[in-house]
């Protein structure tokens, strides 16, 4: 843990995040690169992963 | 809080020559905001250093302010730090009004977390993080989320998990969950728990289906399982040393689960209050009186905050805007806050803020010492208020006196616009149906009596077709 962790991240939240990353890498990997492919194959240069329609809109 | 309480070595000092820190800023000892003379600082402390370096030197300060998610600041000389060994000193921007998470809607509680996941996800990209994921550290502002905590980023390997993913679920998944799940007025659960609702208890409120969606699944029930299990086996020397290790895609992959889960929460829409604006009683030349009235009535009141108590979904917050006002809308319906809030960004007007607040009980002071979340009435004072349509509800409705409202009233603001709705109104013989009339004094005579003390009328003007009248009233 850095010096800085001033709030209890919790034993069981950090191991809880060590499992989920294990399971849930697998099918955002494969999303990420067929939509990735997808995209490129469609002309839409854009690899942006982290957003969709949700995201609180830009100014 | 055991788990937030700082070290004891960490007290800080006394304060020098006039700062005064602010009373929520104690746990984090990479810094704490004062004010000296009215203005707002932030002061950086030594542990913080090599993060502050990194976050100004990495770019992401500038693009986070450029793209308007991140409260901007300037740097100002270190001498004018509250505290002796400050690493650097700023004056963040101040911002009209402070809310809290209780006092948001489902929406304004959604945006918020994903305003958070959006930081984490850009800090990642510049080899940073968040170092917290506290709901408090998102204001609203010209009808967006706002970041307002600079100091909040650190420098960390990507392969480490994050160390605020449990605060994140417990500050925004697990209310979201409950108000989507359960019911939208869950949301005031955040008022007592003010470090956000417990896993085990979102757990075990939330319906047995929401172990269905992978997400829910994951982060709450898996999440409270984990925590339950750490906590009944904890053996503080198992492990020690052998840190816990992610890869970077599993990060990330966390990262889109969490936003992907927040993303599709929804609530239904509904409540009482929303359909309240249509299925009033008075006519269409009332409303176009009504509305007249107040217009010139704030023309009048030559000010430019207003509060609107008891808004329900804006028609007079509008109103208010037109004659040049920035208004916070308050309302105790959490649907009405809802339907207000989608109706402000879909139309795009950042002048308006509605709020979830019950004025019957409105927000206390809470946290340490009482000092940490400020009561509605230290939130600042409008340069107006008004209360249309509300009277009833306050003296009827919930049995205060008259003059009870009158001292509340000119407690808020200096000036208020206030309907009186008389017993012959339909509305108010609906809320007198089923219960004896004990209410004498309840007469616009009465009405006058009571707030003559506080107030003087300014102007009293009587509404079109129907038996309601509207006074302007300035504090003595």
């Amino acid at each position: 843990m850095p010096l800085l962790a001033y709030i209890d991240p919790g034993s069981g939240s950090m191991l809880v995040q060590v499992v989920l990353a294990g399971i849930l890498a697998v099918p955002f990997f494969f999303r990420r690169t067929i939509g990735d492919g997808w995209r490129r194959m469609r002309g839409n240069g854009s690899n942006d992963t982290t957003r969709d329609e949700d995201t609180p809109a830009k100014p | 809080m055991a788990r937030t309480t700082p070290p004891a070595t960490r007290t800080p000092p006394p304060s020098l020559d006039g700062a005064e820190v602010d009373p929520a800023s104690f746990r984090d000892p990479a810094g704490f905001v004062f004010r000296r003379d009215g203005i707002l600082y932030r002061q950086i402390q030594p542990p913080a250093a090599p993060d502050w370096a990194a976050f100004q030197s990495s770019g992401l300060y500038e693009r986070l302010v450029a793209d308007a998610l991140l409260v901007e600041h300037a740097d100002v000389s270190p001498s004018e730090a509250a505290r002796p060994d400050a690493v650097a000193v700023i004056r963040p921007r101040v911002l009209e009004l402070i809310s809290y998470p209780y006092e948001w809607c489902f929406t304004q509680l959604q945006e918020a977390a994903l305003l958070t996941l959006d930081l984490q996800a850009r800090a990642l990209d510049s080899g940073m993080r968040l170092r917290d994921a506290s709901a408090y550290n998102v204001q609203f502002e010209a009808g967006r989320p706002i970041f307002i905590d600079s100091l909040s980023f650190e420098v960390a390997p990507e392969t480490e998990p994050w160390p605020a993913y449990r605060q994140f679920c417990e500050h925004f998944l697990a209310p979201l969950a409950l108000m989507a799940h359960r019911d939208a007025r869950c949301g005031v659960m955040l008022r007592d728990f003010i470090d956000g609702v417990p896993l085990d208890l979102a757990a075990a409120l939330l319906p047995w289906r929401t172990r269905l969606n992978v997400g829910m699944s994951a982060h709450v029930h898996l999440h409270a399982r984990a925590q339950r299990r750490a906590a009944a086996g904890a053996d503080p020397t198992k492990g020690a040393g052998r840190a816990p290790r992610i890869s970077a895609t599993g990060q990330r992959a966390l990262l889109d689960s969490l936003r992907r889960t927040v993303a599709g929460l929804r609530v239904q829409p509904g409540g009482h209050w929303a359909d309240y604006a249509t299925t009033t009683s008075y006519s269409d030349a009332a409303t176009a009186s009504k509305g007249e009235i107040v217009r010139s009535m704030l023309v009048l009141a030559r000010g430019r905050t207003v509060w609107d108590l008891g808004a329900n979904t804006g028609m007079y917050s509008a109103i208010a805007t037109q004659a040049g006002y920035r208004v916070v809308a308050f309302d105790q319906d959490a649907s009405s806050v809802e339907a207000h809030w989608r109706h402000v960004r879909g139309v795009r007007n950042p002048a308006i803020l509605p709020l979830v607040l019950d004025l019957t009980n409105p927000s206390p002071s809470l946290g340490w010492g009482l000092r940490e979340r400020r009561s509605f009435l230290e939130r600042g004072e409008p340069d107006a208020l008004m209360a249309l349509a509300l009277i009833h509800h306050l003296a009827i409705g919930n049995n205060v006196p008259l003059d009870a409202i009158a001292d509340l009233f000119a407690r808020i603001a200096p000036r208020a616009i206030v309907e009186f709705v008389p017993k012959e109104d339909p509305m108010t013989q609906r809320l007198l149906a089923a219960r004896p009339d004990i209410f004498a004094n309840y007469t616009i005579d009465g009405f006058r009596d009571a707030f003559g003390p506080r107030f003087r009328t300014v102007r009293e003007s009587s509404i079109a077709n129907s038996p309601r009248t509207l006074f302007l009233l300035e504090r003595r």
